[in-house]
């Protein structure tokens, strides 16, 4: 298992303290933040395994997000979650790794972050 | 041949002709006014005819020169009113005063034994003088209150009357002064050549002088028809085509009658003072331009409806577009001689410049109703997609919570209940509860079946009684009433408004500021206002708030979570109610939301 903690990033409190409850009792170490902007603040501190990104939030967005990232030519793995009606199109458009629709199973949660990070 | 003989014979010839062309038009046409002026070029006739006789030819007719002459030129200034009559209103009084003045005076020409006296003739010249002066008169009024070709008709006629008029006071003065010089006569025969050519364009003009006449009024028609489309309401566009159809044939009046093809009817456009008028059947269902000059060659009921609306003659064409069948163009006057059989032509010309702008504001209107329509489906599908995210985000939340709590509980069935867990489920579960009323409160609103039954409450009351209901949270709500303000109200759904308002009042201002409600009547309205000392409101955004999913720029979505439906929701009810709301505020000075409700409405 890593280290690094997985960052959670969505403006929704309840959002943001369910998956992070439901990673942590599978094990993973959690960060969080409410918007773009307190992530990439975050990301400075405490570089994180993946990236569960919420796309519609305030100050900065699931957007701004990732153009921040690859202009400082970060390489992360990014899990987009988003109520958006063509989810699939928006995670590919930015280059996530997976996609999460809103609402989505735990199982699919756990699922996709499995995948991503191989213990 | 002397010059004075030249015009002489030159004014006789044209009275002569107009005399054989307007007898011609009558056996064609013989209508009313069509006998009036064969009448009148009739007795013209006679006179040149029984003068030449008797004074050119010099045959010996006692009778003649006494009696036919004289008679005859008396009636002139009779028949001459007769034409009035045909074109304008002559007061019966008048009428009857020169009747009578005409018959006394023929009496007086056949009983007075030759020779006549100077003092007679003199007498007869000026009952003559002067009936003809009323008659150029009435022409000249006539001229200036119609338009077009049928001013320039009154105007000629007006002309030849003054004319005629002078002639006869040339004579009179050379019957009073027997020494003028010679050319003093040949004056009179000169303005007698003036009248002669004048009646001739007034009451049988040709062709091509009616179309030159009307061309000024058909230029303006057609110049205006290209940008009339774009005028912003069909009934503008329709009563700009009357009003130049009817200065183009010189008439007072006309009416475009549209086909409405799903009651298959044709119908004026009515606003209280413009009432249907007739129309020709044969026009429309022969769908060629026709002409009646008399309202008398009507089927009964028809001629009826023409009669009380003082449209004696009518001239209608269809309004055809690529073969579709538009409308009726039909232009009334009041006076039979008004219109010409060239006038077909020239309505039928005007009928197709009227369907060509009638067309193009039809696709004009055709145009915005796809993009009335194309805008609803947009705003539709935004408000499904913005409640579909907005439903998705709780649900997240229940679906997720409710799976972690599982877990835990099969992975450590003896562990303590997750509360922190079950407590965010169960603000979820509320969250999205709201959010399903809501949605199905704007469905209601939007079919306008919101409000229930009303009762007469006390709006304090009302309040006052919410308050308490909910004590704890509205703990910093006060109420200013002082004394009972009845309203006619849906009472649930008046206590969701002042929810809403108080609700909105303490989620944007700070914890322990004060939230007002006061209640108060003023004249027609029950009035209720909710301030706080919160975040306000951008003067912008301040109609935009009671809008679907809008939400103030400086509202943080973190923290004020709501699909901004409460206040649309608010507004329906307000208005369903016959109400307003509205809000003043500035940012960082608080808001006041304003309620007005009519009294009491009991309808």
């Amino acid at each position: 298992m890593t280290e690094q903690p997985i960052l959670v990033v969505d403006d929704d409190p309840t959002i943001l303290a369910t998956v992070s409850e439901a990673l942590d009792l599978e094990g993973f170490p959690v960060v969080t933040a409410t918007n773009g902007a307190e992530a990439l603040d975050v990301l400075d501190r405490i570089p994180p395994s993946l990236v569960l990104l919420d796309m519609r939030m305030p100050v900065l967005d699931g957007w701004g997000f990732m153009h921040a990232i690859r202009e400082r030519e970060l390489s992360l793995k990014v899990v987009v979650m988003t109520a958006a009606a063509d989810a699939n199109r928006w995670g590919r458009e930015i280059g996530a790794q997976a996609v999460l629709a809103k609402p989505f199973e735990l199982d699919e949660l756990l699922g996709a972050v499995q995948r991503l990070l191989p213990t | 041949m002397s010059g004075l003989e030249q015009l002489q014979y030159l004014s006789w010839l044209l009275y002569i002709v107009v005399f054989v062309l307007v007898l011609v038009r009558t056996i064609r046409r013989p209508t009313p006014a069509h006998v009036d002026m064969t009448l009148f070029f009739g007795v013209v006739a006679t006179v040149i005819v029984s003068t030449t006789l008797t004074s050119k030819v010099r045959l010996n007719l006692a009778w003649v020169a006494d009696v036919v002459t004289p008679s005859a030129a008396i009636a002139l200034g009779y028949l001459l009113l007769r034409l009035v009559r045909d074109f304008a209103h002559v007061p019966r009084l008048v009428m009857l005063a020169v009747e009578v003045g005409m018959l006394a005076s023929i009496a007086a020409v056949v009983l007075t034994p030759r020779p006549l006296s100077v003092e007679l003739v003199l007498g007869l010249v000026v009952y003559l003088v002067l009936v003809i002066a009323y008659d150029a008169w009435a022409f000249t009024r006539h001229a200036w209150r119609t338009r077009g070709v049928t001013r320039r008709r009154m105007q000629a006629a007006a002309s030849g009357s003054l004319c005629l008029d002078l002639v006869l006071v040339v004579a009179g003065v050379g019957v009073a002064v027997p020494s003028l010089p010679p050319a003093w006569n040949e004056l009179g025969a000169a303005l007698g050549l003036a009248s002669g050519a004048c009646y001739f364009v007034a009451f049988a003009p040709p062709t091509w002088l009616r179309r030159a006449w009307q061309e000024p009024e058909v230029v303006a028609f057609l110049t205006s028809v290209t940008s009339l489309a774009r005028l912003p309401d069909i009934r503008d566009v329709v009563q700009e085509l009357e009003h130049g159809a009817a200065a183009a044939l010189g008439a007072p009046a006309a009416r475009i009658a549209l086909w409405h093809a799903d009651t298959r009817r044709l119908q004026v456009f009515s606003d209280g003072k413009r009432v249907p008028l007739p129309y020709l059947p044969r026009a429309w269902l022969e769908q060629r331009a026709t002409l009646v000059v008399s309202a008398a060659e009507q089927a009964p009921p028809d001629a009826a409806l023409f009669d009380a609306h003082g449209a004696r003659t009518v001239i209608s064409a269809p309004i055809t577009a690529y073969g579709k069948r538009l409308g009726l163009l039909s232009v009334y006057a009041p006076q039979a001689p008004v219109f010409a059989n060239s006038d077909l032509e020239l309505i039928q010309l005007l009928a197709d410049q009227a369907a060509v702008a009638l067309e193009n504001r039809a696709l004009i209107d055709e145009a915005a109703q796809v993009r009335a329509r194309e805008e609803a489906t947009r705003l539709k599908e935004d408000f499904l997609s913005s409640a579909a995210h907005d439903l998705k985000t709780p649900l997240t939340g229940i679906v997720t919570q409710a799976q972690v709590l599982r877990r835990r509980a099969e992975r450590d069935p003896a562990a303590p209940p997750d509360r922190l867990g079950l407590d965010r489920l169960l603000e979820q579960s509320h969250r999205l509860k709201t959010l399903v009323l809501e949605l199905l409160d704007v469905s209601r609103l939007e079919h306008g079946s919101l409000i229930g039954e009303r009762q007469e409450v006390d709006l304090a009351a009302l309040v006052r009684a919410l308050i308490r209901q909910n004590a704890t949270l509205w703990n910093r709500v006060h109420l200013h009433a002082e004394d009972p303000v009845l309203a006619s109200v849906d009472v649930p759904r008046f206590e969701q408004v002042v929810s809403n308002l108080v609700e909105n009042a303490l989620k944007y201002s700070p914890h322990q500021a004060p939230v007002s409600v006061t209640i108060w009547r003023e004249p027609g309205n029950a009035r209720l206002s909710v301030r706080d000392e919160g975040i306000g409101i951008p003067s912008e955004d301040q109609a935009l708030v009671f809008e679907r999913f809008h939400r103030a720029r400086n509202v943080d979505d973190r923290r004020f979570a709501g699909m901004g439906l409460g206040l649309y929701i608010a507004r329906g009810i307000v208005e369903q109610h016959g109400g307003k709301i509205w809000v003043e505020s500035a940012p960082g000075m608080g808001s006041t939301f304003q309620v007005a409700v009519p009294f009491v409405s009991r309808t």
